[in-house]
């Protein structure tokens, strides 16, 4: 517990300069490589929406989205609307809940998940650009490169399986207001889930 | 009739005593991770009186649920209720959380065992007499490194009646919990003003009060503040300000800053508070860029991730390698000689080896056990530290210089010691291996080998058992070669056989031991001054004249030598006493071992500073004692090449001297997961600080400044 807090003490006093994945700001850029070993940059998707999903297959909060397809049905639904949607695996490669590429892939595949890509951030350096915290994590950026929804997917942060179809769901708010050409009711939401395991 | 309506009473009570008794036992639901129960401070219910009942979650070791902001991650715990008419219950009374940082994250919870204390009251018209069962469904999210959601239902059955005793098991731990719950702030004006990135809060004693030591703030809702951000607590004049830094992802209306304050010295008596007041000023944060965000960077391999496989096998390599060392060699080729002059059967030599070896392993206990204790009492110590004692350095330099002289022949063991102990030490030549282990692992502690730091980083940061674990494992490793030797008569036999020869190898060998007396002489220049290093020479110099005089006893007269011999040892420890009884400075002259080509003494302030410029940051983790960083520093870090690829990429340079005990770089070198020097490390801009290994070449170097 003491070398813990040394640890954090020693993280924060090394703050390093960034401007905050918010909304309202420009989404930063990122190159990762994605499960098939295919590099791929946010500047790639310029003009279209993009939406970034932290995920980890190990995490009951993620589990429970995919469990009630409500992930999938999200990917799908806005896949076929041209929006890039890019789930990305930031599980530090020490941590116990690492997957290795494949795996991921493997389990993603086994959901039937219809993202863009699954992204492998291994060493969590997208996650600390875009200050990630949970999984899941949402950041919603629209053509121009501008966020303009970040934190939870919806307002019940729970395991309950019953839970996410009832719920309100900020990610399909913010693209159908967006896409509708009317502002994002809701820009912003405190994430729930899982800590990223940085 | 009256009798029987009499005995039906004494009936009823007793059957109720009966399953008061039975409620109180009701078996806690364990869950995989938690055991949690409802539980009530009173043994009935009172109509027309509150009752505390609490929930009680005891967490296995190292997990831990949430309070009722989770921080950054996490659920808060739930408790729902399904009472009975006539009963209500209030909201749950959080107890004060813990801060429990994950990686650069932080959550806020309960390890160990918690009681989230709940209000139950009876309506006054409650019939007396009557059982009643109270059932909650609690649902709580347990993490370690994995989180799993969890719950139960659960039930208490109390009576309801019109008196009503403490629970003999359940009243005083709820009593104490209902007594440390924070309670308003009093004693204290306190105001919000925010900043742009920050918000101050800022204590006024309404009259003197002192200092409430370390401050932490827990507020209820998220998204305003940042939990992992750092909290200062500062003294302002008559006042006390504490700085917070707004989210960096606000979310929602930021119009007042309500929560718990805790100190660790209590603002006015109170350990902890709650505060509600109204923000004042204006914060810009999550709209507008700030200035300077808390990204933190990740640290390289967190400790807790490598298994104790890895760990044990590393401190069983590092073990071997430390045979191999500078400091370690003498004693190596003493022991080699010991065993070549030995003899004996293949049982006693066995017996030989393993007295060694348990010697090694019982100074690596002894060890161990000191660091527990120490690391207990919040010493931040390191491997080496025994070198950081300019009294041990010395007392090192005066036995390694008598046993050289010994070696040298200037003197004869069985002539110092008096003939009863000579012949007792013969006479225990298994206590003499275990002391000559004991021996091997006293030097062997300034050197560092590449595979000990981890092991050791990693035992420190480990549970007591895990750290005897690691350091039988090293002593296991140490002892490697003697018991192989002991065991395995063939590979002795070509050791090489007794002869004249040893007089002659037995000279060469002090010659090592000469060297070692040197650099300990040289380490001592670097944590005091010149005087001592002279001061110690001067005393070498007097205990060889009395050893040489003590060895001449038998020619010349017996008391003037003797008289002599004593003179000498007198002066010597009078002339080295200063020496040894200078306290070790704490860092104060960091000049001295700062040298130039553009290196700065390493602060954490400093290292902060540098990072937020943006600025890539190399550090020297480094000691005089520690002979590796020597030859790193002579042959890589001070090459032209190094300089210039330094130069080139623009990299600051800190040095962290390690010489003389330094608890800042204590706890840095912990934060890396080393506990030794030498220790290198980059901190890239935006990317996690890259360690290097402690065997430094120029290609190493080139390497570390590609990735930029």
């Amino acid at each position: 517990m003491i070398f813990r807090s040394f640890a954090f003490a020693l993280a924060l006093g090394a703050a390093q300069a960034v401007v905050a994945a918010t909304a309202g700001q420009s989404a930063p850029n990122f190159q990762l490589v994605d499960t098939q070993g295919k590099a791929v940059q946010l500047s790639d998707f310029k003009g279209r929406y993009v939406v970034l999903e932290w995920t980890n297959p190990q995490c009951p909060f993620v589990r429970n989205h995919y469990n009630t397809r409500n992930m999938q049905a999200l990917q799908q639904r806005w896949g076929e609307r041209d929006v890039v949607w890019l789930s990305i695996d930031s599980s530090n490669k020490s941590s116990g809940e690492y997957m290795k590429p494949s795996k991921l892939d493997l389990w993603m595949h086994s959901q039937g998940a219809a993202q863009k890509a699954v992204l492998v951030d291994d060493d969590s350096t997208t996650a600390r650009l875009y200050q990630a915290k949970t999984t899941p994590h949402m950041f919603v950026i629209d053509p121009q490169g501008t966020i303009i929804y970040a934190g939870a997917i919806d307002d019940r942060p729970s395991t309950r399986p019953d839970d996410p179809p009832n719920a309100r769901n900020y990610v399909q708010a913010a693209l159908a207001q967006a896409t509708d050409g009317k502002p994002v009711a809701t820009s912003n939401s405190v994430p729930y889930g899982c800590s990223i395991k940085y | 009739m009256l009798r029987s309506a009499h005995l039906t009473r004494l009936f009823v009570a007793a059957t109720l005593l009966a399953l008061a008794v039975a409620a109180a036992r009701a078996a806690p639901v364990r869950t995989e991770h938690v055991e949690a129960e409802l539980v009530s401070e009173r043994t009935a219910l009172v109509p027309g009186q509150p009752l505390t009942v609490a929930l009680r979650l005891a967490m296995q070791r190292g997990w831990h649920t949430y309070w009722r902001n989770p921080g950054d991650s996490g659920l808060p715990t739930t408790l729902a209720w399904k009472l009975p008419q006539g009963l209500s219950a209030g909201p749950i009374q959080w107890p004060v959380p813990q801060a429990l940082p994950v990686g650069p994250l932080m959550n806020f919870g309960y390890e160990g065992e918690a009681f989230l204390l709940t209000e139950v009251t009876a309506a006054s018209g409650l019939a007396d007499s009557k059982l009643v069962t109270l059932t909650g469904r609690a649902d709580w999210l347990v993490c370690k490194e994995i989180c799993i959601p969890e719950g139960a239902d659960l039930a208490l059955t109390l009576p309801v009646a019109s008196v009503s005793d403490a629970d003999p098991r359940w009243a005083a731990p709820i009593s104490s919990a209902r007594g440390a719950l924070p309670q308003a702030l009093q004693g204290f004006a306190v105001s919000a003003v925010g900043v742009g990135q920050e918000l101050v809060l800022t204590f006024t004693p309404r009259k003197e009060a002192s200092d409430p030591g370390e401050a932490y703030f827990f507020p209820y809702k998220a998204g305003l503040i940042e939990p992992s951000a750092k909290q200062t607590l500062l003294r302002d004049g008559d006042a006390w300000k504490l700085t917070l830094a707004v989210a960096n992802q606000r979310v929602g209306e930021f119009a007042r800053v309500a929560g718990v304050i805790t100190s660790s010295r209590g603002f006015a008596g109170q350990r902890a508070a709650t505060l509600d007041v109204p923000l004042g000023g204006s914060i810009v944060a999550g709209t507008a860029p700030p200035a300077i965000a808390t990204v933190p960077l990740a640290l390289p391999a967190d400790t807790s991730a490598s298994s104790l496989g890895v760990a044990l096998a590393f401190a069983f390599i590092g073990g071997a390698l430390l045979n191999l060392m500078p400091c370690v060699f003498p004693v190596l080729s003493l022991k080699v000689l010991g065993f070549a002059t030995h003899g004996g059967g293949r049982a006693t030599m066995r017996l030989h080896g393993l007295a060694f070896a348990a010697g090694v392993i019982a100074s690596f206990w002894l060890l161990a056990g000191a660091l527990v204790a120490l690391r207990a009492a919040g010493a931040q110590l390191g491997w080496g530290f025994q070198l950081q004692s300019p009294a041990v350095i010395a007392a090192l330099a005066v036995l390694f210089f008598v046993m050289a002289l010994n070696l040298s022949g200037v003197f004869d063991f069985g002539r110092l010691i008096p003939s009863s102990v000579a012949t007792w030490d013969a006479k225990q030549p298994f206590l003499n291996d275990a002391l000559s282990g004991v021996l091997a692992v006293v030097i062997a502690s300034p050197c560092s080998a590449p595979f000990m730091g981890a092991a050791l980083g990693y035992a420190l940061a480990a549970p007591r058992e895990v750290t005897f674990a690691v350091f039988t494992s090293l002593g296991l490793g140490m002892a490697l070669p003697y018991l192989v030797l002991a065991f395995f008569p063939k590979w002795r036999a070509r050791l090489p056989r007794p002869g004249p020869w040893m007089q002659r190898l037995r000279q060469l060998l002090a010659f090592p031991l000469y060297g070692t007396v040197l650099w300990l002489a040289w380490v001592l220049g670097a944590q005091l001054d010149n005087d001592a290093v002279l001061r110690l020479g001067v005393s070498l110099l007097l205990i060889a004249l009395a050893l040489w005089a003590w060895q001449s006893r038998s020619a010349g007269a017996l008391r003037g030598w003797t008289v002599a011999a004593l003179a000498g040892v007198a002066a010597a420890a009078a002339v080295v006493w200063p020496v040894v009884a200078a306290s070790t400075p704490t860092a104060a002259s960091q000049s001295t071992s700062i040298d130039s080509g553009g290196w700065q003494a390493y602060a954490p302030e400093r290292l902060s500073t540098l990072v937020a410029q943006g600025r890539p940051v190399f550090i020297d983790f480094t000691a005089a004692w520690c002979v590796t960083c020597q030859v790193n520093k002579r042959l890589v870090l001070n090459s032209s090449e190094t300089r210039d690829a330094f130069t080139r990429s623009n990299v600051a340079l800190l040095r962290a001297d390690w010489t003389r005990r330094d608890p800042a770089i204590g706890q840095a070198l912990a934060a890396l997961g080393r506990n030794g020097v030498p220790a290198y490390v980059l901190y890239r801009p935006g990317r996690k600080p890259l360690l290097l290994p402690e065997v430094l070449q120029q290609s190493t170097i080139n390497d570390a400044l590609a990735t930029l």
